[in-house]
């Protein structure tokens, strides 16, 4: 398996000693995340984050199948992550690394079993019909902090996805076209956010937010937290690494819930914004016969 | 969901009739393996694991997907690095709880617990004193009724002690939970200490580890939906419990330690002799 | 596959190994006498959350546990099969036990109401190694008739029985024995609740467990066992010694290896004549009637190890041949040389075992009171109430 290449000694101790004095090597603050970026795909449900260098794209689809025995009346929710060799050549297709397994339960815990898509609303006949939504994570380009941007994308997608309405009339369960009736979005109940903070040197004295991957690689400890804008924590992994004081991750999570508040009316208004560029009069003006091509004088 | 609670605001017992503070047995024995260089035996409650650890050695020949899902949870890069590999692995026994469940190798809960755990011992092993080498750890489940990483840390902990490998201090961990059901935000909420299975189920809580006597907490894993008004108190609770944890621990230590010099068995001191200390 | 891993030996230790396993009476590493098995400490009863559990310690510190867990299941059947059901299914091809043909109607047991799985640190549960040990112990399980017998509650329902085989040790030694007497003694410790129901209904169980009947049932004045799960023995040849419970080291020296399975048939009503079941009449001292239930060879490392090369074809001894044992096997005079045995040279075994060998070892696993009586007896003498 070939191994992405270390950074050098030098390298290593220069980042560090520029921690030392807060000082970050593209110029951020401690607690600043680099410009993110988000833009949703002509379909629904498909979203594109880049955070700095970093790049995900989310796409969230939905089929219709029979629900596990022992749950009928929930609907099926997945996601699914997949780091392939472009991302980096560390990665293999089919060969789960540590860091795509630790990736998939974070998403998972956050988004799935924090209950933020009602599963039950995805159930349509109990036992028998059932709505499976499928969220595939594609990392397209790897520089450091992918937790935060792939959940960014996850819930991003998931909020902007809508599912073929259906409607049910004596037994008979009618799905429509979208040109039939207008799909609807998911029930959505709350909007979770990872903040990922890192710690450096032996006492893990130095927090830092959205650490690029040259400082992924030198940190010596980090620390996950989902968040929704409610202050409601819905997951917390510190998986080892250095020790830190009690306090100062207390101190973290009130740091955290200030950036989920930010990363969620974010995510907000460009939902608003591109529900704004969608809606031009509904069905009515799609069908119209006008085109808008200026007549030629 | 909410039958733990009601009865608990009653009487201010739990469940299995603790006070909000109070750790289950805990009940631990190391040295119970002669073949491996470290082992150790821990229950805490009905929560019983079983630990095993091999080396520093050499690394073995690496089979076929030892790296990804089969061994899992290495820290540090295999033979090359200078510093030893930590190599956890983790089975849980089908018997393990009430109804028999199987969970392959490849179940990313077990992944993620065999990762957290590397991590959290590599950061407290003196694992630069061995490098080119590989530390296995090997943790059997053989019953569960909630706490299991906190239960699994723990006997880890044990069984380098017992396997003599040089480390900052003892890493312990407990779990801590609220009574207030998640989301809901009420004042009156009693953090509660070391949860069971059905606590577990119930009620939102979280694992804390830290090392020795300190507040410094090396692992930490919550799970569950929680008001983040809560977590103060449940982190409060989670490290005094570590605290407490680790004095059981260091008694079992000394225990032990007592009666081999008793015994008069004279410690081979694995790795002890051949290790140059810098 | 190998039956452990690597031994790192050299060919002179191998060697030296070899000739004083061949000597009358073999002289072993340990001390032992080639009939000795390794002392063990065993309990059972350590899982209140089991139906049954037990767990062994050998001496030399490899240790294992089992856990049975049993839960009711539907029994699948077909109707049409009552007619076409001939006796003969409970023999030893695993092809015609997996077939799972519904024996069940007919009162008998079906192959997969057994699940019996081996973990083994450090190897994945589908490395080949481990599902030939699960395979190995499972087999010699269903061999044995009565035993799925056991598991039936009624026509509709029987239990399924989970077996799972943990080894907590290192695999230090090739694990084969410790595991199968380890999971003896869980099968014999292991109770279900007693059954309340009758006739074919849905199956209702008496709640106190101190009630629960044991699944090999106990004869209720003397607390004798009447009848006991099979052990699966490993048993080696090595010259013209038969060593029993061999270590890995002698394991790497073996001429062949055989997993023997061994049932109890003392009070067996139902010898119909099953193929494989081979009653001994040999001698009639005291001791077992015991019966051959299943026989597996094991390829012992010794044939993955690289030959020796004696002083008078080594190079450095300046002597100008080619040496190269790569090399060797392509050329025929070199070939030769190497076919002859050498005092103190290692030469790893080559070809299959003869038939009369194969024969000896199986003739000295069933010997009456022989090593398979002993290690029944002493396994008789753990606790199991």
């Amino acid at each position: 398996m070939p191994r992405e290449a270390e950074p050098s000694l030098n390298e290593k101790n220069f980042v560090l000693q520029a921690l030392q004095d807060s000082v970050r090597l593209d110029g951020r603050e401690l607690e600043e995340y680099r410009p993110l970026a988000l833009t949703f795909g002509d379909q629904y449900g498909v979203a594109d984050v880049t955070l700095g260098k970093t790049r995900v794209l989310a796409k969230a689809s939905a089929e219709l199948t029979v629900p596990y025995a022992d749950r009928p009346l929930d609907g099926i929710f997945n996601i699914a992550t997949e780091l392939s060799p472009m991302t980096s050549p560390a990665f293999e297709v089919n060969r789960p690394t540590e860091t795509e397994v630790l990736v998939s339960r974070l998403l998972e815990k956050t988004v799935r079993r924090s209950g933020a898509l009602d599963t039950e609303s995805l159930c349509l006949v109990a036992g028998q019909k059932c709505w499976s939504i499928r969220v595939d994570v594609h990392v397209l380009s790897h520089d450091g902090n992918l937790i935060d941007a792939a959940c960014f994308a996850v819930v991003a997608a998931l909020r902007h996805f809508r599912k073929p309405d259906t409607s049910m009339e004596g037994g008979v369960l009618t799905v429509y076209t979208p040109a039939e009736r207008e799909p609807v979005p998911l029930s959505w109940l709350h909007s979770p956010f990872c903040v990922t903070w890192s710690f450096f040197g032996e006492e893990g004295d130095i927090a830092l937010l959205d650490a690029t991957w040259m400082e992924e690689q030198v940190r010596s400890g980090s620390c996950t937290i989902s968040l929704n804008k409610h202050g409601e924590i819905c997951q917390i992994a510190k998986l080892g690494g250095v020790p830190v004081e009690a306090v100062s991750l207390l101190q973290c999570t009130n740091i955290a819930l200030i950036k989920a508040k930010d990363l969620s009316s974010k995510l907000d208004n460009w939902l608003a914004e591109d529900a704004k560029r969608r809606d031009k009069g509904g069905l009515l003006a799609e069908l119209s016969a006008e085109n808008d091509r200026v007549p030629d004088m | 969901m909410p039958l733990d609670t009601s009865t608990y605001s009653l009487a201010l017992l739990r469940v299995d009739g603790r006070r909000w503070n109070e750790l289950r047995r805990i009940h631990a024995q190391i040295r119970t393996q002669a073949a491996a260089d470290g082992s150790s035996y821990l229950e805490m409650g009905h929560t019983k694991v079983m630990c095993v650890v091999t080396g520093p050695s050499e690394p073995g020949p690496r089979r076929g997907g030892a790296g990804g899902t089969g061994g899992g949870g290495g820290v540090g890069a295999g033979g090359q690095s200078k510093d030893a590999e930590v190599v956890v692995n983790i089975v849980i026994a089908g018997f393990s709880s009430v109804d028999r469940k199987r969970r392959g190798r490849g179940d990313k809960r077990t992944l993620e617990m065999q990762s957290t755990l590397a991590n959290t011992l590599a950061a407290t092993l003196h694992t630069h004193l061995f490098p080119h080498s590989q530390i296995n750890i090997s943790l059997h489940v053989l019953s569960q009724d909630g706490s299991l990483l906190a239960a699994l840390i723990n006997a880890a902990t044990l069984a380098c002690v017992d396997a003599g490998i040089p480390m900052t201090d003892y890493v312990t961990a407990c779990t801590a939970g609220s009574t207030s059901t998640y989301a809901a935000n009420d004042e009156g909420a009693d953090p509660l200490l070391d949860l069971n299975h059905q606590e577990e189920q119930e009620l939102p809580g979280l694992t804390v580890a830290t090392l020795g006597d300190s507040d410094k907490v090396v692992a930490l894993v919550c799970e569950s939906r929680v008001q983040i008004s809560r977590l103060e108190g449940m982190l409060a609770v989670g490290v005094d419990g570590c605290k407490q944890v680790r004095e059981i621990l260091d008694q079992v230590i000394k225990a032990q330690g007592q009666k081999m010099i008793l015994d008069g068995t004279v410690d081979k001191g694995t790795g002890l002799n051949d290790m140059d200390l810098d | 596959m190998t039956s452990s891993q690597q031994v790192l030996l050299s060919p002179a230790e191998l060697s030296y190994l070899h000739s004083s396993l061949s000597l009358t009476p073999p002289i072993r590493p340990d001390g032992r006498s080639p009939t000795q098995y390794r002392p063990l400490s065993a309990e059972t009863g350590i899982l209140p959350g089991t139906n049954g559990s037990a767990r062994i310690c050998f001496a030399d510190g490899t240790e294992a546990i089992v856990g049975v867990k049993a839960e009711v299941e539907k029994t699948k059947r077909k109707w049409d099969d009552d007619a076409v059901y001939t006796e003969n299914s409970h023999n030893d091809d695993e092809e015609q036990q997996q077939d799972g043909r519904g024996e069940a109607s007919n009162g008998n047991g079906n192959s997969d109401w057994v699940e019996l799985t081996v973990e083994i640190p450090g190897y994945r549960d589908d490395d080949p190694s481990t599902v030939f040990l699960a395979q190995m112990l499972s087999e010699a399980l269903l061999a044995d008739g009565g035993f799925i017998k056991k598991l039936r509650i009624n026509r509709r329902f029987h239990w399924k029985l989970y077996l799972d085989i943990l080894l907590i040790s290192p695999p230090l030694s090739y694990p084969l024995p410790l595991l199968s007497l380890t999971t003896h003694l869980a099968l014999l410790a292991t109770r279900l609740p007693r059954l309340k129901s009758e006739g074919d209904e849905d199956p209702f169980f008496d709640d106190d467990w101190a009630a629960a009947p044991y699944l090999y049932s106990r004869n209720p004045t003397t607390k004798r066992i009447a009848e006991r799960p099979p052990v699966t023995l490993l048993v080696m040849a090595v010259g013209g010694n038969i060593i029993f419970d061999p270590s890995k080291e002698e394991l790497a020296v073996a001429d062949v290896a055989l997993a023997v399975s061994i049932g109890d048939a003392t009070t067996s009503q139902r010898s119909q004549g099953e193929d494989d079941r081979m009653d001994v009449d040999s001698g009639n001292s005291g001791g077992r009637n015991l019966k051959l239930l299943s026989i597996r060879t094991v390829d012992p490392p010794s044939r993955l190890t690289p030959p020796g090369v004696a002083n008078a074809a080594n190079s450095a001894y300046g002597h100008a041949q080619v040496v190269n044992t790569g090399a060797n096997q392509k050329m025929p005079e070199a070939r030769q040389t190497e076919s002859e045995a050498v005092e103190g040279v290692w030469k790893p075994p080559r070809g299959g075992a003869k038939a009369i060998v194969m024969g000896a070892l199986v003739q000295k696993v069933l010997v009456r009171g022989g090593v398979a009586d002993e290690v029944l007896d002493a396994l008789e003498g753990v606790d199991t109430s």
